[in-house]
């Protein structure tokens, strides 16, 4: 009885880690067929990336446009409009924006709309036993599919990326012309504030995390199982696990960058 | 050894697959029928399980399956629902590893091949999987065209020669554009069957071929299955719980319950076993061993 009760406790952990323990297994198996020869996703990678950008760019443009207005433009010019100091909103963008929200605005929206794609299609591929069939034909799966889609959402993030700054910045202009104030301290703080580490630290992260997303998708679509209910079921997953993915590799990530490059804490 | 000698030969303790002696776990009772007894066919096995245990989380599948599908012969594996027919087929290709035991094919440890030897003994197998798995992006044409673009360098008029004529036996030469969403299932089931043939592989794997299909349809592919085998040989196993396809096109027979074979052997033989559960399933009888447990 109390063996059965501590079985039960601990089976969804065992699962939980297994599950990771089998992504990083994905992980490797896939940077390492992405390298090796022969390399015949070329084509997929293309319309992947393709079928990623056609259906990104435009909930990306609302979803940065929208946010860097409401979330740090209007928020916080309301705070620094009390100080008589909304020049500095520039300055704020480059912290808020450039480092924080433009990769995650980024990787929200890749993994809602482009992710969740991938992992239906891959779900709805393995419950018709496709995936099955490519591999008895004597076709990797791994480097025809997941491949070309680890390749195609990396490249999609970290270029949509600077698309995401561009109109995340563009919400700050918003927020200080509400406030009827000029663009030219705006724009002064925010070259004093923003260095060539913020960029590529930036799409750096941002490229990270397609490769996440990537993963945990095609990995969820893949193990899909329990006919059309399982493969809504994994799409629910794979974002789930590819949002906690996403905040735990950016504190990662943003504690090492700041520890590794101590000058962008200094705020000018 | 002629071959009638060596058909009417004992079972001899060299035999690679031989009857299964250990006791089982849920009690002997539950294993009653399970004579495990494989009666030889003369020619060497194409594909061999050695006490091969799976389990998927707590529900165990296989429980120490012996078995040994001849070469040259179509094999069917009879058995009720669930008992793990589908799952040794995923064996012998690869895509399920055994927990404990062995899956030989054509003498190859398939656990322990390396990824690349895997695709490369994958060639030697055409599959037809439940509901046909052709590629829903592809047309009819382009699914059975497939594995000759991969795995060979003929020319696009050689494929599409062969292809068509694949099409042409199985009935489907005016379905080539369509795409397999457009197609019925017993149209998915024969195109796939065309997909699985094209290589012309040594070992050909039905899952079971006649769900899903009239009796007419399911005669049909039956004939196909025999006319396709006698032009081109090789191992065949076709997984099935009807009997009247085993009656049709079974060479040999294994009847699989509970995760291990029940008794397996030369169709005829099988047909007119003494075992009480054999008789029962292969009788189509409500009365038996086998209830709706």
């Amino acid at each position: 009885m109390a063996r059965s009760v501590a079985d039960r406790s601990i089976a969804p952990a065992r699962d939980f880690f297994e599950q990771v323990g089998d992504m990083m297994i994905l992980t490797g198996k896939t940077i390492v067929s992405a390298v090796r020869p022969p390399f015949p996703y070329g084509g997929e990678f293309i319309l992947q990336f393709l079928f990623a950008l056609r259906l990104c760019w435009f909930p990306l443009l609302i979803s940065t446009v929208a946010f860097g207005y409401g979330a740090p433009g209007l928020q916080a010019a309301n705070f620094l409009v009390l100080f008589g100091a909304l020049d500095r909103l520039g300055g704020f963008f480059v912290l808020a924006s450039i480092r924080e929200f433009a990769p995650l605005v980024t990787a929200i929206v890749l993994a809602g709309v482009a992710g969740t794609a991938i992992t239906a299609d891959l779900g709805a591929r393995k419950i018709r036993e496709e995936l099955d069939a490519l591999q008895v034909l004597g076709v990797d799966p791994v480097k025809n599919l997941v491949v070309p889609r680890f390749l195609a959402l990396m490249l999609v993030t970290g270029l949509f990326d600077i698309y995401a700054l561009l109109f995340g910045i563009f919400g700050g202009i918003l927020a200080t012309l509400v406030y009827h104030a000029p663009l030219g301290p705006f724009w002064a703080t925010f070259f004093t504030n923003a260095s060539v580490t913020d960029l590529w630290g930036s799409i750096l992260k941002c490229t990270c995390y397609g490769a996440i997303i990537a993963i945990v998708c095609c990995y969820k679509g893949m193990t899909a199982s329990g006919g059309a209910a399982g493969v809504g079921r994994a799409v629910n997953q794979a974002v789930v696990i590819s949002f906690l993915g996403i905040f735990a590799f950016n504190y990662v990530f943003t504690q090492t960058l700041l520890a590794t490059h101590p000058e962008i804490n200094v705020i000018r | 050894m002629s071959e009638e000698e060596k058909a009417d030969r004992p079972i001899e303790p060299s035999d690679r697959v031989k009857v299964v002696q250990e006791s089982a776990p849920g009690g002997a009772e539950e294993y009653r029928w399970h004579t495990g007894l494989n009666r030889p066919t003369g020619v060497p096995d194409a594909i061999e399980f050695i006490d091969v245990h799976k389990a998927f989380g707590r529900n165990k599948i296989l429980k120490g399956l012996n078995l040994g599908l001849p070469e040259g012969k179509i094999s069917m594996i009879l058995g009720p629902s669930g008992t793990g027919k589908s799952v040794c087929i995923k064996h012998m290709v690869g895509l399920l590893y055994p927990d404990d035991g062995d899956v030989l094919v054509h003498g190859e440890s398939v656990p322990n091949l390396r990824d690349e030897e895997l695709f490369e003994m994958r060639k030697k197998f055409g599959v037809l999987f439940q509901d046909g798995a052709l590629f829903g992006s592809m047309n009819l044409l382009d699914n059975v065209a497939f594995p000759l673009r991969q795995h060979t360098d003929k020319s696009e008029d050689e494929i599409m020669g062969i292809v068509n004529a694949r099409l042409a036996e199985v009935g489907l030469t005016e379905a080539g554009d369509k795409m397999p969403n457009e197609l019925s299932g017993g149209m998915r089931k024969r195109a796939g069957f065309a997909r699985a043939l094209v290589l012309d592989p040594d070992i050909v794997l039905f899952d079971e071929p006649d769900s899903g299909l009239d009796p007419v349809r399911t005669a049909l592919l039956c004939e196909l299955i025999q006319e396709i085998h006698e032009e081109n040989g090789g191992a065949y196993t076709v997984i099935t719980h009807d009997i009247m396809s085993a009656r049709r096109v079974a060479e040999y027979i294994a009847v699989l319950w509970r995760g291990r074979i029940v008794e397996a052997g030369p169709a005829e033989e099988l047909f007119n076993s003494d075992n009480d559960f054999v008789r029962q399933f292969l009788s189509g009888s409500a009365q038996g061993p086998l209830g709706m447990e």
